[in-house]
């Protein structure tokens, strides 16, 4: 099973996102997983996705740094042992960070097959200055960026060509590494692009 | 032939007092629930939380079994948003072990933090308390029984989405400050209710204000002056914990007053000794997962006793992942209760 991160900051878009991408997956015959967990809970999001077929697994609370990586190391060798879904999708959530899931989802490698893909950040644009600028956003906003390889420019319908070109220099500063795409999930821009990677791209974790 | 002369409940406490002792506690600050435990005396992991004899049974259970000294409660990070209003989701129909959750986010404006008249009723707290006086009928005087509570930013970031609170932070902050004034006063009164009920360390984690969420600057002008606040006016003696990568906070750390800081695997703790100096007690985290926890049983002495460099004590960095096995835990308390490598 590969896993695959989808972060971004509250609002920009990633439930939308994951709806269009799990109907996706199911359409080329994926089986798909996903994995919701916080500091509380996401319910909102998971109830969501359960009414759209998908099997979500909550992976319980505790202190990020272990007994919620014990909960997630848990429930991905159950996953990958009870159901080997072709796709596990996690949305790190509140101070769970790609890179801190990555290399918990090592350790796990270990006991069940597990393929790293494409760690994916959703950056709205709408919000841009606001993301890059305000202090304590930064930070977590910056972390995302850097642990992705993917970082989608959100909802460009909704903003300016100078919205876009703004996000995409304070993204590439943050993460000259990542590809950028410019999503807008509604109109339909830049998903396939951004749906075909999350299916072929697999990095060395 | 034993050297030792004290308790373990004195040896804790004499420790967090910087009194002189005969070796370095080993002990915790974060939860000691254990699976083998918990399997040795019949108990379920999701209502352990809720019924004061199984959970002092279970807390006592790694000091009895395993020698480990302290008996640390409660096991989740719920009780206290929880007698604020938040609901809790115990996992009851779960297989395997689900730490509680809250339901949803139950705050937007500090109108929606509940305080209640009277903490010492509210939600789980009396089971707390009640656990502590059980705790002590099981272990006496010999063990140190320890009571955690969340961190004013992080207990935030449960009952409110933690991306609007970090905008609010700076776009309202005398918002935000004044929802961490009002949680931290709970926390304050709740460690009071504790320390009364008979614990004898308190811990405060703060681990939402980790590195990787907080730039050092907002833990500054942020967290740091309500962490102030709480641990001059809780008992002692008292811990403070932050998880992630504390370096460039450690100082900070120590400025907030606390009788030790404990930090995680994530911490130079040789860098962090260089910055705080040699009158700070600091207790130095190991890797519960990957050194108790998925470690094998010869790679647990040498994953711990690597943590020693420039600590006053080496503990488990978070909470003790329960599905460990009993010879690691046996392995991890003799290593540590042998002291330094170096004897010093």
């Amino acid at each position: 099973m590969r896993l695959v991160q989808i972060a971004g900051y509250l609002g920009s878009g990633k439930t939308t996102f994951l709806l269009a991408l799990v109907q996706k997956l199911a359409e080329n015959d994926k089986k798909v997983a996903i994995l919701v967990n916080d500091m509380g809970e996401i319910p909102v999001d998971g109830k969501v996705m359960e009414k759209a077929g998908m099997k979500v697994k909550d992976i319980g609370g505790g202190c990020v740094c272990c007994t919620l990586s014990g909960s997630l190391m848990n429930t991905l060798l159950a996953i990958g042992r009870e159901q080997n879904p072709d796709f596990i999708i996690i949305e790190p959530t509140g101070i769970a960070v790609p890179k801190n899931i990555t290399e918990l989802a090592q350790r796990v490698s270990k006991k069940v097959e597990i393929s790293f893909g494409a760690t994916i950040t959703l950056f709205d644009t709408t919000r841009a200055e606001k993301l890059v600028t305000y202090d304590t956003l930064k930070r977590l906003i910056s972390t995302q960026i850097k642990d992705s390889d993917i970082v989608a420019l959100s909802k460009v319908d909704a903003c300016d060509a100078d919205a876009i070109k703004f996000s995409k220099e304070e993204v590439a500063k943050m993460n000259p590494n990542a590809e950028i795409i410019n999503l807008s999930t509604k109109e339909g821009v830049g998903f396939e692009e951004l749906a075909s990677a999350v299916m072929e791209i697999e990095v060395s974790a | 032939m034993s050297t030792e002369t004290m308790t373990a409940k004195d040896r804790v406490i004499k420790f967090l007092q910087g009194e002189e002792i005969d070796r370095p506690p080993v002990f915790s600050g974060m939860g000691n629930v254990i699976k083998p435990v918990l399997d040795k005396n019949g108990l379920n992991f999701a209502r352990v939380h809720r019924n004061p004899d199984q959970m002092a049974t279970a807390a006592s259970g790694s000091f009895l079994d395993y020698g480990f000294e302290c008996a640390v409660i409660p096991f989740d990070l719920a009780v206290e948003a929880e007698a604020m209003g938040a609901v809790v989701n115990y996992y009851d129909d779960v297989d395997g072990m689900l730490y509680p959750t809250i339901k949803g986010k139950c705050v937007k404006t500090i109108d929606d933090i509940k305080v209640p008249d009277d903490l010492s009723k509210a939600g789980r707290i009396p089971i707390i308390v009640e656990t502590i006086g059980k705790i002590k009928e099981k272990l006496g005087d010999d063990c140190a029984v320890g009571v955690h509570i969340l961190g004013p930013f992080t207990m935030l970031g449960q009952m409110k989405e933690l991306d609007d609170l970090l905008e609010e932070c700076f776009i309202e902050p005398e918002k935000t400050n004044a929802m961490m004034e009002r949680v931290s006063s709970v926390i304050v009164d709740v460690f009071k209710i504790y320390k009364e009920a008979g614990a004898d360390y308190l811990i405060l984690r703060e681990m939402g204000a980790t590195s990787d969420v907080l730039s050092p600057n907002s833990f500054k002008n942020l967290v740091k002056p309500h962490l102030i606040r709480i641990i001059k006016e809780m008992p002692q003696p008292n811990i403070l914990h932050i998880c992630g990568n504390t370096n460039f906070i450690v100082k900070d750390m120590v400025e907030c007053g606390a009788d030790a800081i404990s930090v995680d695997q994530k911490n130079n703790t040789a860098e962090s000794r260089e910055k705080i100096g040699d009158n700070v007690i600091m207790c130095s985290g190991f890797d519960p997962i990957a050194v108790l926890h998925n470690g094998k049983l010869e790679d647990v002495k040498p994953g711990v006793l690597e943590k020693w460099d420039g600590a006053n004590a080496v503990m488990p960095g978070c909470d003790l992942w329960p599905d460990v096995t009993s010879e690691n835990m046996q392995a991890m308390v003799s290593a540590l209760k042998a002291g330094r490598p170096d004897g010093s």
